[in-house]
């Protein structure tokens, strides 16, 4: 009898700080991998910096501080017009870390600081994370509080997915590798091959090209440079010029759980991924021009869109650029012009 | 839980225009797509870099 009643008393009354104890093993160790992958991307980057920048003065202190940066994103309770203040805000940021970045060494080619502004993303980025999860973790602890962990046990394996991959991008960005988030602009770079290239935006490339009786505007980031350039910018550009019949967008998507990589699909609306201004900048326009939007996209996990570029997914571009020139000629007529946008980070992309 | 973790090994494609060779060999810091790097083996044409990519060794 008393074998059954006391076990049944220790967990009515110690059931949840058991369960807190098994649980919180599990999160310790996902936030020790955490530490690591910051500690590493911070190491790693001071040394590229050292190595790659050449800087007068130890960068370190310089770098710890960079990475301290934060964004306070604008107020939301009166949603209107907060596009244009998320967008004011996060190019403050990215103008002022580049400018900062360049300041360590003012003779740093723009190939190398697009790499470093990367780099540093993806260290402050990974600084973050452990941050938050560690400041979860504690609180839950501090309380004796198992609910409180319930979330974070939850949340962990997605946010050790996002980090694993974020750690495992560093050696791709660092010797200028492609990355799967870089088919776009690979299929779109190929087609600007041999055509005259002018700077539209900010990073941003365009050209002009024919297929079939149709005009064909290739727009892309500026390679092989570490960049996403600034398409909305530059569609807004290109419309007010000459407002074109169609545009297409090609871009990596987040694919399914179950769906295979590299798979092509089309569709329709604006294929751009962040933090939404740049999509919100293109929707605008066509709307008001009445400019259909048609999509291609090519399916990856989260670590196969900023890690070196899979053999299934380089395999397919010659597959997607055919895919491109049918949705031409089955949704536009000779005469027409095109706007082609090859969407995502150009690293190790030329044009 | 048992997977193990695969190392990946990146690779450069190389491609004669003229008579489209193909040639794969390991990358080299400084390949970038579209760039012209070496000459032929089969004819006298300059070979592009067609493809870079990450392939897991087995081991």
């Amino acid at each position: 009898m008393l074998i059954w009643i006391v076990p049944i008393v220790i967990f009515v009354f110690y059931g949840q700080r058991i369960q807190l104890s098994i649980t919180s093993g599990e999160i310790k160790k996902g936030i020790k991998k955490l530490e690591q992958y910051k500690t590493n991307s911070r190491n790693e980057l001071i040394e590229y910096v050292k190595k790659n920048m050449n800087p007068k003065d130890d960068p370190t202190k310089k770098i710890d501080r960079f990475l301290d940066y934060f964004t306070i994103m604008p107020v939301d309770m009166d949603p209107n017009g907060i596009v244009a203040k998320v967008r004011h805000i996060v190019r403050a940021r990215e103008d002022y870390s580049r400018d900062h970045v360049k300041s360590l060494s003012p003779q740093t080619s723009a190939l190398e600081l697009t790499k470093i502004q990367t780099l540093l993303e993806i260290a402050t980025s990974l600084q973050m994370i452990y941050k938050v999860i560690n400041h979860l973790y504690l609180t839950a602890k501090k309380q004796n509080n198992y609910p409180l962990i319930l979330p974070l046990q939850m949340i962990l394996p997605f946010i050790m997915e996002e980090a694993e991959a974020m750690h495992k991008a560093i050696p791709a960005f660092k010797t200028g590798q492609p990355i799967g988030d870089g088919i776009g602009p690979m299929v779109v770079g190929k087609m600007m091959l041999d055509t005259k290239k002018e700077s539209i935006a900010f990073q941003t490339v365009l050209s002009e090209t024919q297929y079939d009786g149709r005009k064909l505007f290739l727009l892309k980031a500026e390679g092989p440079g570490s960049t996403v350039g600034r398409p909305g910018d530059a569609v807004e550009s290109i419309v007010s010029k000459n407002k074109p019949d169609v545009i297409i967008m090609v871009d990596a998507a987040l694919k399914m759980e179950g769906e295979d990589s590299a798979t092509v699909a089309q569709g329709f609306g604006a294929a751009i991924g962040g933090i939404g201004t740049e999509r919100f900048q293109i929707e605008d326009i066509a709307t008001k021009n009445n400019i259909p939007i048609f999509a291609i996209v090519i399916k990856q996990s989260v670590k196969e869109a900023i890690t070196l570029m899979t053999k299934e997914i380089a395999d397919k571009a010659d597959n997607v650029r055919l895919q491109i020139y049918e949705m031409i000629h089955d949704n536009t007529k000779p005469g027409q012009s095109i706007l082609l946008i090859g969407v995502g980070n150009t690293m190790g992309v030329p044009q | 839980m048992f997977s193990k973790e695969k190392t990946i090994l990146a690779y450069t494609v190389e491609k004669c225009p003229q008579c489209n060779l193909e040639r794969k060999r390991k990358f080299k810091e400084g390949d970038f797509l579209f760039s012209e790097t070496s000459k032929c083996d089969s004819c006298n044409g300059i070979t592009v870099i067609e493809k870079i990519f990450g392939e897991p060794i087995e081991k």
